[in-house]
């Protein structure tokens, strides 16, 4: 371990002096969680066209249904179905609505009266909720109706959902925990992969392999101030996301710091494996990237996880991100225990110590 | 053209004479040999000069000795230890000044030359008793607080000396160490050199200038991976080979018109080389060719006087014409050098 302190001491110096990884360490993060910390998946008044040829009371009361759904906004009256199709083709509504002529006369005679729904698929999100929302408008005027006409004090069933951990549905408090892990990821990552790279881009590697510094000393030496820097990255945005964006911490905090200190191990030895592999710091951001983005793709960041593939899905579960998704997710949302998330620490510690192992022998390997 | 080493060259020596003792060293990278059994032997205290064109394996062979690279054949030992044997003791005993400029260029002079004393364990008062004898062998004080990246060419080669120094090496490898650097900086580093040599520090330094060459007490000549010469400077002008028998070297001053009496100097039949050195040019001609009809045949190229007389080899001499030897006889062609660095 010959040259450990020394190598430390120099690394630290240099990183508190670079402007460059501090400003990439701190400013990215909270750049980036203001962004997903504003985003609202929640599909809200969708812009909607109508084409009423019935003109009544009824029809009337019909549209006020879907706009008090508040995932409706009238924006237009279409005066023919062309028209109204025009509107969705333009991009200027997503959601169309018809109302035949005899609407208000089938209706008044107890016959089945139809409407037509136009919805935009090209946007899933928006063109489920709004499907799930004009049925839903069908179906609750449909049977307040045969109620009333069977006399029926109260519905047959009623249920009464209760949305745990996430009363709101605020998105953010799904996406930020999230977001902490995959903040995480890229600055694990990528500062490890500099640290080496840039050493070596300098010529500066060579010149500490003649002396007699041990590699395992100088990998472990220069590492440690990343470590910290990355902790400090990971305090930060804890702090920003329960103090600015309200989004609570349910479980413990110092469970979800300790399985941290794991991830980051991962997380620097991926690092470590790009810096063997690559020559200059470009060619490490473009061996990172394919490291990164299966970690944003495949994790469960962005898609759940039961909606990959077979082959993808087990690819998923090889990277350190979906652990500790699932382990931050776990404990910042639902309040999780340690008993509760022990097959995803059990895995993430697999895949640290597999990383940490490789990716020193990778790094034997290149400088000797 | 003999391949094995020079006379003067001692044989098979007790390694613990020799500040640096390489046996028939060789190394590939993949299917190309960037050295090819080269041989030399540096006694302690001397500064050693290594010389050829880019590509031609000295820096290979300097990062061979510092354990940076492990040869494919031969045995290398530096201050009596092997190299690839006991790489880690001989790191504790060498220092290296590599071709570019390696230290911490956001590190200030201070923070490098106390890192690296530090990583050779060094500590406290010894460590601040090395490091002010490095910043006054180097006169680098006024600098101690500014930023190696701020320093200029000259000073951050003195400071890049300074830090491999801080451990006391019994062997120093400096690689083109005055590339690039002014003529009154390049003059005091190699004072530096001398002063360390003196304190019997062996150095093995590989350059360009055969200025430096000639200050090296003995030096050695590469060449498409292969050392071609090796010996004492003022011993290899006088190869037989570089000025052959039947042959002599003569120096053709001309008024003006160099350039065109160069061209001229070609053509003469009895004229074998010629080099040019601004307004003069050094000629090799056949021997019995008298001064003053050399003289009157480049007059008629320069329209103008020229003056003839007999001069020795110069160490320049020496190299170009064992090159052009070279490449007569294996027929390679300059630009293969590139290929092997």
């Amino acid at each position: 371990m010959r040259g450990f302190l020394p190598v430390l001491k120099k690394e630290a110096v240099q990183m508190i002096r670079d402007r460059g990884t501090l400003q990439f360490a701190l400013l990215v993060p909270a750049f980036q969680l203001v962004l997903f910390g504003l985003i609202d998946t929640n599909v809200k008044h969708v812009r909607t066209v109508v084409f009423d040829q019935s003109r009544t009371q009824e029809s009337r009361q019909l549209l006020n249904d879907f706009v008090n759904t508040s995932y409706f906004d009238i924006v237009a009256y279409a005066p023919s179905r062309a028209a109204l199709e025009e509107y969705i083709v333009a991009g200027r509504a997503s959601t169309g609505v018809e109302i035949p002529p005899d609407y208000a006369r089938r209706r008044l005679n107890g016959e089945p009266a139809d409407v037509l729904v136009l919805i935009d698929g090209s946007d899933s999100t928006v063109s489920a909720q709004a499907l799930a929302a004009a049925n839903g408008v069908a179906f609750a005027r449909s049977v307040t109706e045969l109620a009333e006409r069977a006399g029926a004090k109260d519905l047959p069933i009623r249920t009464h959902p209760l949305l745990l951990f996430n009363p709101d549905s605020r998105s953010a408090n799904l996406l930020i925990p999230g977001l902490v892990a995959i903040l995480l990821t890229f600055s694990g990552t990528l500062l490890a992969a500099f640290a080496i790279v840039r050493e070596r881009e300098r010529g500066t590697l060579e010149q500490l392999m003649v002396t007699p510094a041990s590699p395992v000393a100088v990998v472990l030496g220069k590492l440690l101030p990343y470590l910290a820097l990355a902790f400090l990255q990971l305090l930060f945005v804890l702090f920003l996301m329960t103090v600015v964006f309200r989004v609570p911490i349910h479980g413990s905090l110092l469970l979800l710091l300790g399985l941290a200190v794991i991830y980051l191990f991962a997380l620097l030895s991926m690092g470590l494996l790009v810096s063997s592999r690559a020559r200059s710091q470009m060619e490490a951001i473009q061996l990172a990237q394919m490291l990164l983005l299966p970690s944003i793709m495949l994790s469960g960041y962005i898609f759940p996880l039961s909606s990959l593939p077979a082959p993808l899905r087990l690819l998923a579960q090889v990277l350190p991100a979906t652990h500790f998704i699932a382990i931050s997710r776990g404990i910042i949302i639902r309040g999780a225990v340690f008993s509760d998330l022990w097959q995803s620490v059990a895995a993430l510690l697999a895949i640290a110590v597999v990383l940490v192992a490789g990716s020193t022998r990778a790094f034997h390997k290149t400088i000797s | 053209m003999r391949e094995e080493t020079r006379p003067g060259a001692p044989g098979p020596a007790n390694t613990r004479d020799y500040g640096i003792l390489v046996e028939g060293v060789s190394r590939d990278f993949g299917p190309v040999r960037a050295l090819d059994k080269v041989s030399l032997h540096v006694p302690r205290g001397e500064i050693y000069g290594l010389l050829g064109p880019n590509g031609s394996g000295k820096s290979t062979l300097i990062r061979i000795l510092c354990g940076l690279l492990v040869p494919t054949e031969g045995r290398a030992s530096v201050d009596g230890l092997d190299v690839a044997t006991q790489g880690e003791e001989v790191r504790r005993r060498i220092g290296y000044v590599p071709q570019r400029f390696s230290l911490y260029e956001d590190l200030t002079v201070l923070e490098n030359l106390d890192f690296f004393a530090s990583v050779y364990g060094l500590k406290n008062a010894q460590l601040k008793e090395r490091r002010e004898w490095a910043i006054g062998l180097t006169a680098i004080g006024p600098y101690r607080g500014r930023l190696a990246g701020q320093l200029s060419g000259g000073w951050k080669q003195r400071l890049a000396l300074a830090a491999s120094l801080m451990h006391r090496p019994r062997v120093l490898f400096l690689d083109e160490p005055t590339a690039g650097i002014d003529p009154v900086a390049r003059r005091e580093l190699w004072n530096l050199l001398f002063t360390l040599a003196g304190e019997g520090v062996t150095l093995l330094v590989s350059t360009h200038y055969m200025d430096e060459a000639e200050r090296c007490g003995r030096v050695a000549y590469l060449y498409l991976s292969r050392m071609l010469v090796e010996g004492d400077p003022a011993d290899l002008t006088k190869l037989p080979e570089i000025t052959p028998e039947g042959t002599r070297r003569v120096e053709a001053d001309c008024e003006e018109g160099a350039a065109a009496v160069m061209s001229q100097a070609r053509t003469l039949p009895y004229v074998e080389d010629v080099t040019i050195f601004g307004n003069a040019l050094h000629l090799l001609v056949e021997a019995q060719v008298p001064d003053a009809r050399i003289a009157r045949d480049l007059e008629e190229a320069a329209r103008a006087k020229v003056t003839i007389r007999p001069i020795e080899a110069s160490l320049e001499d020496v190299f170009v014409r064992l090159t052009r030897l070279q490449i007569e006889q294996r027929g390679d062609i300059p630009a293969a050098a590139e290929a092997s660095r």
